[in-house]
């Protein structure tokens, strides 16, 4: 089968395991990220997979040939991969053209050059063929790395953090081109980055990986966003609403309604996480149902409202809500909550833990991974 | 399932690092040990039992070796000391006119070789030279014993020459230090009170303090290093007893032994050398350019601050190149023949090829260093590039038994293998005089390239890589036009030093080759300096080159200077 395989790769550097039993598979046409804190192995997995760091334990296969294994390793200039860098690395002493042509048999050719020609048009820098590159902008030198890795026709095209590098207003439109460029070359991509909402946007298919490298979960972003795994998953797309509960008759009790708990076993405790965007506030005229909270504060965030309630008339937790319409819940009377249940997630508490467990709803990458870890 | 998995992973480790033991990590180890070799034949063949003449040295020169090198090391020490850290000062932090020229003029005396300024200054001060003979003039004297007049070929003087010339060390770096001092803790002492003089003591030298120790180490290494001017001067140093015993006593043994207790010396100097380097870093935290104070000074102390700037540069570099231009002048038709442009062919045909060799093995290493991670590899070159710090004179000795023990052993092995004697292949040859150079001076190359190569992100050679070139065309079409640079100072630098080089040569050369320093060193010493004119100012030329690169460094690194400088 075409595309990148890793089989079951592990890593330690100086005794310290970054990668733990690794095993997923690129394929051919398909952008798959890898999404995962920093500190969780997922840059050296892929200069593994490039063959710039040595494997030490499993094996990387690149369309059926086996590129690294513990005997043997293919040196990174034999793999036909292309690789991009978050810095890009252009080479500085050359110029646009002469960068994307460095990969090519016989750069000076009339070959190599039309076919750097035609890749320097799909990422729009044909009319900066004669600069070199620290006369470009960012934006402008991401193109041009994107245009050296792809110009060799590599089997399996490899992006580190690629668009960490620019500004906000700027990564949106070059990760739209990147994305439509990538798509039209039909190579296999690895990506990687610790921006949920980049992985989402980019990639067919997500794996997380958590500390200790180990993959947590894969699949397609919105089983990710909507089925996360775990907690660790789960708080990736942003803070969330905690609250511990226990399981009866087939649901968990919170102050704003039941959450369904289906093959959960009676009388377990649990987690409950809610996220912001999971609590429906509406008003009594309408429709809405719900329990009837106090609102005690709301900031504008731009594009949505972040609003802090809690139950009417009770001392219970307060929880995070964020809504997208235009809202002032202090004019239009008394307001009715309601759980989504697509962003309610229950999962069982672990019983060996020693004392509790955090109870601020405020995510740490640490203290969750290391649960993630041991489940 | 995962006690197997734990076993695989250590066997995995092994293997990889048994891979890594390819051409670039062997290559580096067999050139190291190449360049520690003559340093362990020197301590070998002294601690080996044989025609020993140790307990004779011990009850006869040794005393005076000792002595007379302590005081030499001492007087030069303190003589660049004062000279290198006063000047330094005045210049970094006293606006007064020509200080703009200085910055770099005070450089200048670097490019006179010890030997060179001795020659001149005895032909100017001996009893026949124009001084004395100016004063018999204008006194009426007429013989030696109706005055007293210093002696210049003396322990004061060999101290003088030296301090002249290797002053700018401590100069260059006291200055780069003062420069790199957070001026806003020189401003702060003197809010609380303390004057420019109280500051300077108790704030300003105490921060420079681990620079200034780096430059006089360097001094003292260069010291101990010396040989024509100690030789020409009689005072016997360490250096000219190794030659003594070399050269007159024929002894190899008791020139080793005495190169080892030298080399003694120059571990203790090493020491220090790393010890000032070390906490150096400490003081080098801040990275904000801020405008020097500049001290604004009264007509008469600008006078003293010139005069006092003036002095080192005129004796160090403009009297005695003014002397040698005006014989070169005089008596062009002597000095100027077929002989001396021969000598400067060899001069720099043998400086150009241990620069071209010096900076091709430091590239080779340096990038294997890289490549392959410094665990094992980065402690081997730093004992490969310790070469700088053993006086020429150890090496050659050194360079001399390695070689005539493999000379022995290929003729002993041609003869009981072909019946053929090959007789002396390496000793007294080029190859010999090549291999000492590149010994001692590979640091000078291998610490430029490793610079150089540090700047490049990694990230270049992986995109190469992943490119689809290997190791070789990576460095070839990556790095190498990155450092072009680097690459060329380097090696200029190693260039200049070997047209300068004289102990080890002396010592290494093959019978009658002579090079511009042997050359210079011969006639001079026969007090026909005039006649060696054109090929001291050839050695000196040449040693300008890497004074003008050193001050344009200088410059460009500190940007907020230039307009800073040009206010004054």
């Amino acid at each position: 089968m075409k595309g990148l395989h890793i089989h079951g790769v592990s890593h330690a550097f100086d005794g310290l395991r970054i990668l733990n039993n690794v095993s997923f598979t690129v394929p051919a046409g398909e952008l798959v990220c890898l999404l995962g804190p920093s500190g969780s192995g997922k840059s050296t997995l892929l200069r593994i997979a490039a063959g710039l760091e040595r494997l030490q334990e499993g094996r990387v296969t690149i369309d059926d040939e086996v590129v690294a294994d513990p005997s043997s390793q293919v040196a990174p200039e034999h793999r036909r991969i292309g690789l991009m860098f978050q810095d890009y690395a252009l080479f500085p002493h050359l110029n646009v053209l002469d960068n994307v042509t460095f990969g090519l048999p016989a750069a000076k050719s009339a070959t190599a050059r039309a076919r750097a020609l035609d890749l320097l048009e799909q990422v729009g820098m044909t009319d900066h063929i004669e600069k070199y590159p620290h006369m470009l902008s960012g934006g402008q030198q991401q193109r041009v790395a994107l245009a050296r890795a792809l110009a060799p026709k590599p089997r399996l095209l490899l992006l580190d953090e690629p668009f960490s590098g620019l500004d906000t207003s700027m990564r949106a439109v070059i990760r739209k081109e990147t994305v439509s460029v990538l798509r039209d070359s039909g190579v296999a991509t690895l990506m990687i980055t610790h921006d949920p909402e980049e992985a989402m946007y980019m990639a067919d298919r997500i794996k997380i990986l958590g500390n200790g490298g180990r993959v947590l979960q894969q699949g397609t972003p919105s089983e990710i966003y909507y089925h996360p795994v775990d907690e660790f998953v789960a708080t990736l797309f942003g803070p969330v609403n905690r609250f511990e509960g226990i399981v009866t008759a087939g649901a968990v009790e919170s102050p704003l309604g039941r959450i369904d708990t289906a093959g959960m076993d009676e009388g377990s405790k649990v987690d409950v996480l809610i996220r912001p965007e999971g609590l429906m506030l509406g008003t009594e005229n309408g429709a809405h149902g719900g329990v009837p909270v106090e609102v005690l504060s709301t900031r504008l965030l731009g594009n949505s409202n972040s609003i802090l309630l809690k139950r009417a008339g009770e001392d219970g937790p307060e929880f995070q809500a964020r809504v997208t319409e235009d809202f002032d819940p202090f004019e239009v009377g008394p307001i009715l909550a309601r759980i989504d249940a697509r962003h309610a997630f229950v999962y069982r508490k672990e019983e060996a833990e020693p004392g509790p467990g955090p109870v601020c709803s405020q995510v740490k990458y640490g203290t969750t991974a290391d649960q993630g870890g041991k489940a | 399932m995962e006690a197997f998995q734990s076993r695989s992973f250590s066997a995995a480790q092994v293997k990889a690092a048994f891979v890594r033991a390819d051409g670039w990590t062997l290559g580096t180890i067999v050139l190291t040990l190449a360049a520690v070799i003559p340093v362990a034949a020197v301590v070998g063949i002294a601690f080996t039992p044989g025609d020993d003449i140790w307990g004779h040295l011990v009850s006869t020169v040794l005393p005076t070796y000792i002595s007379t090198t302590l005081q030499l090391g001492t007087g030069v020490g303190a003589g660049t000391l004062i000279i290198g850290v006063g000047t330094a000062w005045l210049v970094t932090t006293c606006r007064f006119p020509g200080r703009k020229i200085f910055e770099w003029a005070l450089l200048l005396p670097m490019a006179m070789p010890a030997y060179v300024i001795a020659y001149v200054y005895t032909d100017i001060l001996e009893y026949a030279g124009p001084v004395q003979e100016t004063l018999r003039e204008i006194f009426g004297w007429t013989t030696k014993r109706e005055y007293w007049f210093p002696e210049i070929r003396s322990l004061g003087g060999a101290i003088s020459m030296m301090t002249l010339v290797l002053y700018p060390y401590v100069y260059l770096l006291s200055r780069a230090a003062f420069m790199e001092q957070n001026i806003c803790v020189l401003e702060a002492s003197r809010v609380l009170g303390r004057g420019p003089w109280r500051s300077f003591f108790t704030v300003a030298l105490p921060v420079a303090r681990p620079a200034v120790v780096v430059g006089v180490t360097l001094v003292l290494m260069e010291t101990l290093n010396d040989f024509g001017t100690v030789d020409f001067f009689a005072v016997s140093t360490f250096t000219l007893g190794i030659f003594d015993v070399w050269m007159n006593m024929n002894n190899m043994a008791g020139a080793s032994q005495l190169a080892s207790l030298l080399l003694f010396f120059v571990i203790l100097l090493v020491l220090l050398e790393r010890f000032g380097r070390r906490k150096q870093r400490f003081h080098h935290t801040t990275t904000k350019y801020k405008a020097l104070p500049g001290y604004k000074l009264s007509r008469g102390r600008e006078t003293l601050v010139f005069i006092a700037c003036a002095l080192p540069v005129v004796f160090g570099f403009l009297l005695p190149s003014g002397v040698l231009v005006g014989f070169a002048v005089v008596f062009f038709e002597d000095a100027a023949n077929f002989k001396v442009l021969g000598y400067a062919i060899n001069s720099i045909g043998l400086s150009a090829l241990a620069a071209v060799l010096a900076v091709g093995i430091a590239i080779f290493m340096a990038y294997g260093v890289r490549m392959h991670g410094g665990k094992i590899l980065k402690p081997v070159t730093r004992v490969a590039t310790l070469g700088y710090a053993v006086p020429g004179a150890v090496l050659g000795v050194g360079v001399i038994v390695a070689l005539t023990t493999l000379d022995n052993g290929i003729d002993a092995f041609m003869l009981s293998t072909f019946g053929i004697s090959t007789g002396l292949l390496f000793s007294g040859s080029i190859a010999a005089v090549t291999f000492g150079y590149m010994v001692r001076f590979l640091a000078l190359s291998y610490g430029t390239v490793e610079a150089s190569l540090t700047k490049i992100t990694p990230n270049m050679e992986g995109a190469a890589r992943s490119l689809g070139h290997g190791p070789a065309s990576t460095l070839r079409r990556v790095h190498m036009p990155l450092m072009k640079g680097s690459v060329l100072t380097a090696a200029m630098l190693v260039f200049v030093d070997c047209m300068k080089e004289l102990p080890m040569t002396v010592i290494l050369r093959p019978f009658n080759f002579e090079t511009l320093a042997t050359f210079v060193h011969q006639f001079a010493s026969d007090e026909q300096l005039e006649e060696a004119s054109i090929g001291a100012l050839a050695i000196v030329i040449s040693g300008i080159l890497p004074v003008l690169l050193l001050s344009y460094a200088i410059a460009r690194s500190r940007p907020g200077q230039e307009t800073a400088g040009q206010a004054t």
